[in-house]
């Protein structure tokens, strides 16, 4: 009887543990595994740009929630569009995200990234980096929502210059003057002309 | 001092009056300026706020409420009634940027090591020392005054005439960029109207009256004290500037949509958030 008892306890104490484990990843700690992971990518001399981009490409998908990102960044047009423009929409916003974002990335290759402190107010947290180089300093913060055992990135926040409150002014004023379909357009063709211009 | 008190008056009324004409139509944000933001923030504006929220729960939006994320949405509306010229000087800025500025700053890239580079940015930056050491003090920030006089100190004398940052370097006093459009923002001077400025670039009817004061407290003119040594000055500073910098301009325009629309924003943001810190 006592045996049986201390067993589950014992199994109760291991079961406890796992999941604090589990659950113990930080907001920085899943963001600076992502960051590590892209300057990794970056420094492989072994790949080419192309290669490079692919990889950027996985571990950007992994961490950017690019659907949260596509919502905040219509405001209230999200729930005036269909379905279907709701996917277009985060199809063609993502490439425009990700090509972004790595193209303010590569200019960094062989920085430092320091973490200095991280703000958590419930399932939102703010990551605070630090990319030291030897000209100057950039603060690049990170926005992060907590689904499940992971902290997403729904906003960078480069020098206090949000991306997506940036995105969302200019697609509006686009959005007013042009509509929704024409914002599409744009988009399309802006992708179009980034493939087409190797940086 | 007095005339210090002249210059910022001056400097502050004719954009007191353009201010609050410019507030019914704009906010820049509902907590920079306290008692601006009350009866600027419209009310159409916070109903799509909340109005966003609720719905989110559309099929493809299948696995969470999202809406959690939007309560710290900053709204930045940025006013620009003059966006047909600003448009125009932009679009001249931009010609001057890629046909002179870049190319002679790619050459001098190509030419000067880089703590050269560093050096003379550096040198300039010591020279705008009293621009931060005086609005940081207007704003009652008497911390990072001291800071600015340190730094100043420090990097005149041990820094050979401010061409090194041992400031910085040796004893951690990090600058902090205050200028005068920051102090008219402390006391409640409204951005007034978005202006995009030739060869400087995007700007606002506060921060462009601000470049007055911070003229006024900058030791270059006083330093270089022809108006030809001036400019050439300035130019030298600002083609150095850009030698160094990644290439940002290039990387806005690659990127967004409108790049008009997307530096008038980040401009708006980014000034938002020094006059916050």
């Amino acid at each position: 009887m006592l045996k049986q008892f201390l067993l589950t306890l014992m199994a109760g104490f291991m079961l406890a543990f796992t999941m604090i484990s589990h659950a113990g990843s930080t907001p920085t700690d899943d963001v600076r595994t992502s960051v590590d992971a892209m300057l990794e990518i970056l420094k492989n001399e072994q790949l080419d740009k192309e290669g490079k981009r692919a990889q950027m490409s996985t571990v950007i998908n992994e961490r950017f929630d690019f659907r949260a990102m596509s919502q905040r960044t219509l405001a209230t047009n999200w729930k005036k569009t269909t379905d279907e423009e709701k996917k277009q929409f985060v199809a063609l916003f993502s490439q425009l995200i990700e090509s972004s974002y790595v193209g303010k990335i590569e200019a960094y290759t062989d920085e430092k990234v320091e973490y200095p402190g991280e703000k958590v107010k419930g399932r939102k947290a703010v990551v605070e980096t630090l990319i030291i180089t030897s000209s100057a300093d950039v603060p690049v913060n990170y926005k992060v929502y907590q689904k499940g055992d992971q902290w997403l990135v729904y906003d960078v926040v480069i020098e206090g210059v949000s991306l997506i409150s940036n995105y969302r002014s200019s697609y509006q004023e686009i959005m007013k003057k042009e509509g929704f379909d024409g914002l599409l357009a744009k988009m399309q063709a802006k992708i179009d002309e980034l493939a087409s211009t190797p940086s | 001092m007095k005339k210090l008190l002249l210059i910022f008056l001056i400097c502050t009324l004719p954009l007191t009056v353009s201010a609050t004409e410019s507030r019914r139509g704009f906010i820049e944000t509902y907590e920079a300026e306290p008692a601006a933001g009350e009866e600027a923030a419209p009310p159409v504006l916070e109903e799509m706020e909340t109005e966003g929220t609720d719905e989110e729960t559309a099929p493809f939006m299948d696995d969470d409420d999202l809406s959690f994320l939007d309560e710290e949405d900053d709204v930045v509306e940025v006013y620009d009634p003059f966006e047909t010229f600003n448009r125009g000087i932009f679009w001249f800025n931009d010609k001057a940027y890629f046909y002179v500025m870049k190319p002679v700053a790619k050459g001098w890239r190509w030419l000067a090591p880089e703590p050269l580079q560093l050096g003379i940015r550096n040198f300039f930056s010591n020279l705008r020392a009293p621009i931060r050491f005086v609005n940081a003090a207007l704003q009652g920030k008497f911390l990072d005054s001291g800071h600015e006089l340190t730094r100043f100190g420090v990097n005149t004398t041990l820094g050979i005439g401010g061409l090194f940052d041992p400031a910085e370097v040796h004893f951690g006093i990090d600058k902090k960029i205050e200028d005068t459009g920051q102090t008219l923002a402390h006391y409640g001077v409204g951005p007034g109207p978005y202006l995009v400025l030739p060869f400087l670039g995007p700007s606002n009817f506060r921060d462009g009256a601000g470049l007055l004061g911070d003229f006024y407290f900058s030791l270059v003119p006083v330093v270089f004290d022809s108006s030809t040594s001036y400019w050439v000055a300035i130019s030298a500073d600002i083609i150095n500037f850009l030698a160094i910098d990644k290439d940002t301009y290039e990387g806005i325009k690659r990127d967004s949509l409108d790049p008009y629309l997307f530096l008038r924003d980040a401009y708006s943001q980014y000034r938002l958030n020094l006059i916050l810190h």
